[in-house]
């Protein structure tokens, strides 16, 4: 003998409430198939549908307004044990203001049942029309005329439910609750419900208010998530080995300025990296517009001597302009003191500006990489087989090497 | 060494600690963290929106897993009703802030600190939440850690608030430094037969079990409920629980209150800061230190709730700078209200990260 799927606690509907026969139907729908109590999650949602949660000896969850399908997937998608049953109820108008939830259940195809109570209006607030309250009854109410409501199950069929119906005859409800119910993947079914107090009085008016019933099926397997163990994002990261030296005994910033697609991230990266195999501490960020793939590209990086903590770059010691986008971020940045390097198309003339075709021997890809190593061998700064070191895992090391050895 | 960032080193630390899963929905700053989270977690989901992430993450919460999400104030926004239903089923999560420049959508790109008054009234009624917040790499391990920890043993959201150029600069790091990061258990030890969900023993927490379980009925209830998880209006059950939610985390607080404090004797100066800001101003004391300046540094890294021995410290001296990248000085309104007093400062800026030289210059010793 199974134990009762509701408690003893009394009904807290209306007199005459549709969504007490609906309770009374899932019940009757889970003796019918056998199930324990404990093996049922109810997850309810906001509205006098939601006031169920007493009603059941089930595990119950009671949530948000509208938001109990994407709470009952959450459920579903977290459960170790996938013989348990997720049952999500919600209202009219719970399906309307989640409609999204709705739809990203049907489509992901998780084993839920969602079970809609249509009364056709909210019944918590007085009785004001929903998105699923039909023509026929906001005709009778002279609200909304020409507004459809939106159709639930078809909406769910389109979206990929498995099973999705609308029931009208509570003489129906049991055996489509129990179809929902062993239907594997996610199901909704629709069940027409009436509010004494604010909608319709008697079951018998719900044939002449309601939308057809229907009934819609796709065929297609339930999904299940799988909890997967995965390496350790620390064991793909690149150890960098101090086996160089650098005459850098302070801190020295440096700014690459040019446009998306000229590497110059990349180079920041890599000349970041040639400095810690130098024996500095290094940072490096890079900036650029939302749209990565068009407009200015910039890179900090910061060598130090000693650990970094603040890593603004506010007056750096050299920087790299290789475009017209690039020297536009950049052109505030620039003091009589700092050492620019720049590609001589740019035609900038001044004592603290050195330019060399780079882009023009080695491309625009490789340009910064070629700046870099430029001003490498004229500094000493970091020795240069320290940069070549960095670029060496990168996986077209053999081209960007070649690009630095070009002479200019 | 390693080139890294703080973004790879929570998103470890969190698996590392036992989290489960990941569900994004993504979002500048936040990026990273999705990327990486989506490598890593035994379960990754690419939500449709905020609301449904959050939602999702209740729903596998309250089936045991333990879920995280990283987004900005756009997102942590959608997730404000969410977060408060999360709060009162009390289920553990974390959720990653990675603040950058309002209001509204702002500058995607630019950092900031800037939302810690919002969260603070995030929980209609005033409740606290536990908000820890990384200031270097190192913390960016160990808060990572304390936040799954602090979630699991007070059954609650916790928020993990970084920003823009905490998470998403580059660093060289030594990873052999790490602390070994071991799974933070979950169960919880029932004590009280038949078990009621929201039922605590002296230590405030209800202990926890999922739905679905074949032992125990599970109530979970977003609404106003009492100790068996059965929706009330104001019952006194029902509203000592939720007084409970207050108590729980300002009675336990002391386990998750975490701070540096860098006290030079004799200084009657302090600088009081936090996230990103503790960088500069970690530079600026060692600045002023070696100009035989007095000054001591207070780094708070549980920003809430308050704990007395952040008061107390900063009770203790004369003069009082509150360093933060935002436009009114959001922590220090929420130590000393709206009203100015002589001896207390603020360094404050948007736009760009607050320089040592800019707290150097304020301070003016």
């Amino acid at each position: 003998m199974k134990s009762a799927v509701l408690t003893d606690k009394k009904m807290p509907f209306c007199p005459g409430c549709g969504h007490g026969v609906i309770v009374n139907s899932i019940s009757k729908a889970f003796m019918e198939l056998g199930y324990n109590p404990l093996d049922i999650i109810i997850v309810s949602d906001i509205g006098c549908s939601g006031l169920v949660d007493p009603l059941f000896a089930t595990h119950t969850v009671h949530g948000l307004h509208g938001r109990a399908p994407a709470l009952g997937l959450g459920v579903a998608m977290g459960l170790a044990n996938r013989n348990k049953k997720v049952i999500v109820i919600q209202g009219d108008g719970g399906a309307t203001i989640g409609l999204q939830h709705l739809l990203e259940a049907a489509r992901r195809n998780i084993d839920v049942t969602l079970l809609v109570f249509n009364n056709l209006l909210y019944g918590m607030t007085g009785g004001q029309i929903s998105g699923l309250s039909t023509d026929k009854f906001k005709e009778l109410r002279h609200v909304e005329e020409g507004v459809p409501p939106f159709d639930i199950v078809r909406l769910a069929h389109q979206a990929g439910a498995v099973s999705s119906a609308r029931v009208i005859s509570p003489a129906n409800f049991t055996e489509s609750i129990k179809f929902a119910v062993e239907t594997s993947g996610f199901s909704l079914l629709e069940l027409a419900s009436v509010c004494p107090s604010y909608g319709l009085q008697k079951i018998k008016e719900l044939d002449d208010f309601s939308e057809e019933a229907e009934a819609l099926l796709n065929h297609r397997k339930a999904n299940e998530v799988e909890y997967i163990e995965t390496p350790s994002l620390l064991d793909k990261v690149e150890i960098i080995v101090d086996k160089f030296n650098s005459s850098i005994n302070d801190r020295y910033g440096v700014v690459l300025a040019g446009s998306a697609g000229g590497g110059i991230q990349l180079a920041a990266e890599l000349l970041a990296k040639a400095g810690m195999s130098a024996g500095l501490y290094a940072t490096m960020k890079g900036e650029y517009p939302v749209t990565v793939g068009t407009g200015f590209s910039i890179a900090e990086v910061i060598l130090s001597r000693k650990p970094i903590n603040y890593t603004g770059l506010d007056k750096p010691d050299v920087i790299f302009i290789m475009t017209e986008d690039g020297l536009d971020k950049v052109k505030n940045l620039i003091k009589n003191e700092t050492m620019i390097i720049t590609d001589d198309f740019l035609s900038l003339s001044a004592d603290n500006i050195s330019s060399k075709s780079f882009s023009k021997k080695v491309g625009k890809r490789s340009a910064v990489l070629s700046a870099i190593s430029y001003w490498i061998s004229n500094t000493d700064i970091i020795p240069e087989e320290a940069f070549k070191e960095a670029i060496r895992p990168h996986k077209h090391a053999d081209l960007l090497i070649k690009a630095i050895e070009t002479p200019l | 060494m390693v080139l890294t960032d703080a973004s790879l080193l929570i998103t470890e630390a969190c698996v590392k600690a036992g989290a489960d899963a990941f569900i994004g929905y993504p979002i500048t700053p936040s990026n990273k963290f999705y990327s990486y989270g989506s490598k890593r977690f035994p379960l990754f989901l690419a939500g449709p929106d905020e609301i449904t992430v959050l939602q999702w993450m209740t729903g596998l919460s309250a089936a045991g897993k333990f879920p995280v999400t990283a987004t900005a104030f756009p997102g942590l926004a959608l997730m404000a009703e969410t977060f408060n239903m999360a709060y009162m089923m009390e289920l553990p999560m974390l959720l990653i802030i990675t603040q950058r420049l309002g209001p509204s959508t702002g500058s995607a790109t630019t950092g900031a600190q800037g939302d810690l008054s919002f969260i603070n009234g995030l929980i209609s009624g005033g409740y606290p939440i536990p908000v820890l917040c990384p200031s270097n790499f190192e913390d960016a391990w160990k808060l990572a850690e304390e936040s799954v920890k602090t979630a699991i043993n007070l059954r609650t959201p916790v928020i993990l608030l970084t920003s823009k150029e905490m998470v998403m600069t580059q660093k060289s790091f030594d990873i052999s430094k790490l602390h070994e990061i071991n799974k933070i258990n979950r169960v919880h030890e029932i004590i009280d037969l038949p078990y009621k969900t929201y039922k605590s023993g002296n230590n405030f927490i209800p202990p926890f079990v999922p739905v679905g379980n074949e032992e125990h009925l599970v109530r979970l209830n977003s609404s106003t409920h009492d100790d068996e998880g059965m929706i009330q209006k104001n019952s006194p059950n029902a509203l000592a629980n939720t007084i409970r939610l207050k108590e729980k985390m300002e009675k336990r607080l002391d386990e998750y209150t975490f701070f540096e404090y860098d006290k030079q004797d004799d200084s009657k100066h302090l600088i009081v800061t936090y996230g990103i800001s503790a960088e500069a101003s970690r530079d600026a004391v060692e600045e002023l230190r070696k100009n035989n300046k007095k000054i001591s540094l207070l780094v708070v890294k549980t920003l809430l709730p308050v704990s007395e021995k952040i008061t107390k410290i900063i009770d203790s001296y004369q003069n009082v700078t509150f360093v933060e990248e935002n436009i009114g000085g959001q922590y220090k309104e929420i130590i000393y209200g709206k009203v100015s007093r002589s001896n207390i400062k603020q360094v404050n800026k948007i736009g760009f990260m607050i320089s040592p030289s800019d707290i150097i210059k304020e301070l003016s010793l």
